[in-house]
């Protein structure tokens, strides 16, 4: 059945690939949108929790609908409600138009690299192939390095235009730090485009589809470095310098309070988000299943290629998750580096092994072909 | 009806207003932040229109090198020279300017002759038009190839030319070493 035949269509609607491409793209934005606005509340509820668990602590549990505690997940919607509701204030010297604008830079480009993300398999709906990511980019690692690469103006605008030293210490140090760890970041994922020979992420899925395909055994020290790159490039401990709490204060937003404190909130945590879902899918299979090929998995689910996307997302889903507890896991098990030892980690140490690694990758690619 | 089919157009429209004023914002705002920051959106923008016309490479490269690396070093000269707004304020209408004003006024009756001068119909044919890329892979592909084959060597001698620069500014920016700690705690002792 078509989607012209549903009953659906008026005068100036008529289904064809253009429109059913733009309504797709709507419904997929708003839908990744409003899903990763979720995502905030539950994680800080995840960060506390599982400190608390692990320096057995209670943490917070008290807050809850009567007599439900539900072990506490309503405190994040409590604390969402009143970093809503706060009093704004804002520092007499701050440059007002840069004062509001800097979170916008901070979020914005967080939800424009999630879009980027190949969520799964292709749907089928209607007759209309929809692939599950918001935007198809042929260079997807890129876009997402591109636009990633911008944030680094949230935090530099932050911190100068709170008119705040400590402010403006904190975003030297983030924005140094983002710049510095982009470069092995992005040499991390060279041998994955030598190995697939693609920059297109839905591809690179489609190349891991048998277990030991995956780019974690093709390029192991690829995901070691794109492992510590991905807690320096979103500020997290162990290299959280950007807000030292016992030397800045709280680093770039020292000055921020109330809804604006919460889109910094927002925008870490989305990125985050999509640092984990980019590790899931260059090094794990994406939204492959471990150990079954899509086909097969199309087979159980009685030949439904929308139902088995719903599969193969919850295994992305699955995946992205567990990296989201490992930055977590991280945060609470290792103490902040200095600001020298980050740097010289960066630098003297990422920066030759990825290069040695994309050398190495190169050679043995070239012996394995020429044989 | 059709107004849903012209969004792509109108999309141009948009990004090409928004390149505009950007890029007047640049030059003429007050705070060299505010340049700066304006200096990002257009270089953003007109990224924006790489990818309009499928060019997703060049965009992605665009916002990678310019608004993501070379900008934010600008930002930081601005930021940490801490300019105020005041000091620009003063200047005079220079010879030099007045010459930079002459030439980009005449760059401006060229291009603008040029844009007046008739468009050929439709596209062009031969190895780089649209069906022909997308037969030999996508863009990213075609250029990838055409960049290590046909110009392999053009290409390897821009890298080392950089890397000529990067060098000498290293070698200029670096400051000379104190001769001996021993002597600097001489000089120290003695004060």
């Amino acid at each position: 059945m078509g989607l012209n035949e549903l009953g659906l269509n008026v005068e100036w609607l008529q289904w064809n690939q253009f429109t059913v491409d733009l309504v797709a793209f709507v419904v997929k934005f708003a839908l990744l949108a409003g899903g990763l606005l979720q995502l905030p509340p539950l994680l800080v509820w995840i960060e506390r929790r599982v400190p608390a668990l692990m320096q057995r602590r209670r943490g917070p549990n008290r807050v809850g609908i009567f007599k439900f505690r539900l072990y506490g997940l309503l405190q994040s919607l409590a604390d969402t409600v009143k970093l809503i509701f706060k009093e704004e204030v804002v520092p007499d010297g701050a440059h007002k138009v840069f004062y509001h604008l800097a979170p916008v830079f901070c979020v914005f480009p967080a939800f424009l690299v999630a879009c980027a993300i190949p969520y799964g398999p292709d749907l089928n709906l209607f007759g209309y192939v929809i692939p599950l990511s918001v935007v198809r980019v042929d260079v997807g690692f890129l876009f997402i390095f591109a636009i990633a690469s911008l944030a680094v103006y949230g935090v530099t605008l932050a911190g100068w235009a709170s008119n705040n030293k400590y402010s403006l210490l904190g975003s030297l140090r983030a924005s140094a730090q983002m710049i510095s760890y982009e470069i092995p970041l992005g040499m991390s994922l060279i041998p994955i485009v030598l190995i697939y020979g693609t920059l297109d992420l839905g591809d690179i899925v489609k190349a891991q589809s048998t277990f030991f395909q995956w780019g974690v055994f093709s390029a192991p020290f690829s995901f070691l470095l794109f492992l510590v790159c991905m807690f320096a490039e979103t500020n997290r401990a162990p290299f959280d310098l950007a807000e030292g709490e016992s030397e800045l204060v709280a680093g770039f937003h020292t000055e921020y309070n109330s809804a604006k404190f919460a889109a910094f909130f927002l925008g870490e945590y989305v990125s985050m988000f999509v640092l984990s879902c980019l590790a899931a899918t260059v090094f794990f299979g994406g939204w492959q299943v471990p150990f079954v090929k899509y086909d097969t998995v199309v087979a159980l689910m009685g030949g439904s290629v929308n139902l088995a996307a719903i599969v193969c997302h919850i295994m992305l889903v699955l995946k992205a998750t567990f990296f989201m507890w490992v930055y977590i896991w991280v945060r609470w098990t290792l103490p902040r580096f200095r600001y020298d030892q980050l740097m010289s980690l960066g630098w003297k140490f990422m920066l030759p092994i990825g290069l040695a690694n994309i050398v190495g990758t190169a050679v043995v690619l070239a012996v394995l072909r020429f044989r | 009806m059709d107004a849903l089919y012209a969004i792509p157009q109108l999309m141009f429209y948009l990004l090409a207003g928004l390149v505009a004023i950007s890029s007047l914002m640049v030059v003429t705002s007050r705070n060299p932040v505010t340049s700066a920051i304006f200096l990002v959106l257009d270089l953003f923008f007109v990224a924006a229109l790489y990818a309009k016309l499928d060019a997703h490479f060049t965009a992605a490269i665009q916002v990678l090198v310019y608004a993501g690396a070379i900008v934010v070093l600008f930002v930081f000269v601005i930021m940490l020279l801490n300019l105020k707004p005041d000091a620009l304020r003063g200047i005079r209408f220079s010879v030099g300017e007045a010459v930079v004003l002459l030439v980009t006024l005449i760059g401006f009756v060229i291009i603008g002759a040029e844009l007046a001068s008739p468009v050929p119909e439709g596209l062009p044919a031969g190895p780089l038009s649209v069906a022909a890329i997308e037969e030999a892979g996508g863009n990213t592909h075609v250029l990838a190839m055409r960049m290590f084959t046909s110009f392999l060597w053009p290409f390897e001698i821009a890298s080392i030319l950089i890397l000529l620069a990067i060098v000498a500014c290293v070698m200029v920016a670096r400051k000379e070493k104190p001769e001996s700690g021993k002597h600097n705690l001489k000089a120290g002792a003695g004060r």
